[in-house]
């Protein structure tokens, strides 16, 4: 299939690994499956120490859960990428490891509180829905597909994160008083997750024309505004005076894009900012920790008899 | 030989399991497929897997699910008088609707 008939034929849950993709395409969806795999991972890494500090029993049970289901969604993504021939899953993840692999710039920052986790947990799994319901219609299937398990599980993450929320919202006035520092802080950040407006960002047009991503940058900003503004107003927080946000029409929000921070924005996504490079290199050192494991399965897998042995043709 | 058949109904569909045929190879497989499972129903595309390839796990072997109470793991478990994002209603919808389904399974 050429290009021009790859953009005409191009919908929903259009292309799957039976048809013959161009390589701009398959290069293309390659690149922005990746990217959400690895956040999938980082993401996981940066929540991970938290499980220890939940404060009860049920969090640490709940929060353990989300972060396994975090790593789950790696997995079905690295697969979902996979399927389009240019990477394979080691390739994707060494590429992480040594630190050429992109991901989501909110999980290049240090976490230091508790009350930092429901800004990951219910802001950034929010932002996340609303951009991963939209890849639902994503027109290479394998990833459409990997969208309806992730979807299915995301609710219980964002509730899940409101209700670490909400119970530090109505603590204590120094429970209180956390909340609204970390929210501070990480606001920016979590609107900048959407990446700059469409025509600073490099990569969207193509991947619109051919499907594979459904709403622009701006369009997804504005629709996380729209529902998560007046969440954290009913919480009792405080909208930082910067970046201004104005209330252009009935419930609808837009962002002064100008009152953030791009250069950093722009170091963090190049794998430059410091505190995000020991995210990195403290997951390759994980990696590197259970190689044996791996090793171990894959060398049982290549014994005669073996079940896990690849079917003869 | 037995090659299991899964059929799609439309492009972006899962492949669900339709039943199977007895077939030489992977070529008379398809064929066979097609005109046994392909015929009637709406059909797209169809995958047929030798029965042999088939590993198999049921509900006598592992609990599904686990065997204690994970009801942490729903978004049903949390409740709040906020408005929710449409696609955390949406979740929750598809989570009511797995959960019943399970229910249903269990009696
Ligand atoms: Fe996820
Ligand atoms: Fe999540």
């Amino acid at each position: 299939m050429d290009v021009e008939t790859v953009k005409e034929r191009a919908g929903p849950r259009e292309f799957s690994p039976a048809d013959d993709m161009p390589e701009k395409y398959r290069k293309a969806a390659t690149r922005m499956i990746q990217f959400h795999a690895n956040s999938e991972i980082m993401g996981a890494y940066l929540e991970k120490p938290f499980i220890r500090q939940a404060p009860s029993i049920d969090r640490k049970l709940a929060f353990s859960a989300k972060v396994q289901d975090e790593i789950g969604h790696g997995q079905l993504l690295y697969r979902a990428a996979e399927s389009l021939g240019i990477k394979t899953r080691e390739e994707m993840l060494d590429e992480l490891a040594n630190g050429e692999g992109k991901f989501l710039n909110c999980f290049h920052y240090p976490m230091e509180s508790w009350a930092e986790v429901p800004m990951i947990a219910f802001f950034v799994d929010g932002a996340a829905m609303r951009r991963q319901a939209t890849l639902k219609s994503s027109s290479w299937e394998p990833y459409a597909h990997a969208m309806d398990k992730v979807c299915f599980e995301e609710g219980f993450h964002v509730k899940h994160g409101e209700d670490i929320m909400a119970r530090m919202a109505t603590g204590s006035r120094k429970e209180q008083q956390m909340l609204q520092d970390a929210f501070d802080e990480w606001w920016p950040r979590i609107i900048q997750f959407f990446g700059p407006t469409d025509d600073k960002s490099t990569h969207h047009d193509f991947s619109a024309e051919v499907g594979l991503k459904q709403k622009t940058n701006d369009e997804l900003r504005n629709a996380f505004l729209d529902a998560y503004v007046p969440k954290a107003k009913s919480y009792g927080l405080e909208i930082p005076e910067y970046p201004r946000i104005e209330e252009v029409g009935d419930g609808e929000y837009h962002v002064e894009e100008d009152d953030l921070d791009w250069d950093e924005f722009f170091t963090v996504s190049k794998n430059e900012y410091e505190p995000g490079k020991g995210q990195i290199d403290s997951r390759k050192a994980a990696q590197e920790a259970v190689d044996w494991v791996r090793d171990t399965i894959e060398g049982d897998a290549n014994l005669p008899g073996s079940q896990a042995a690849p079917a003869a043709d | 030989m037995i090659w299991e058949v899964f059929r799609q109904e439309k492009p972006g569909d899962y492949h669900t399991h339709c039943g199977n045929v007895h077939a030489p190879d992977r070529e008379m497989a398809k064929q066979f497929a097609v005109i046994q499972h392909g015929r009637r129903k709406p059909t797209e595309s169809l995958w047929v897997v030798p029965q042999e390839e088939v590993g198999e796990v049921d509900a006598d072997e592992v609990a599904f699910g686990g065997t204690t109470d994970k009801s942490y793991r729903w978004a049903m478990a949390y409740t709040s008088s906020t408005e929710h994002a449409k696609e955390v209603i949406a979740s929750q919808q598809e989570q009511e609707q797995a959960e019943a389904d399970r229910q249903r399974g269990d009696d």
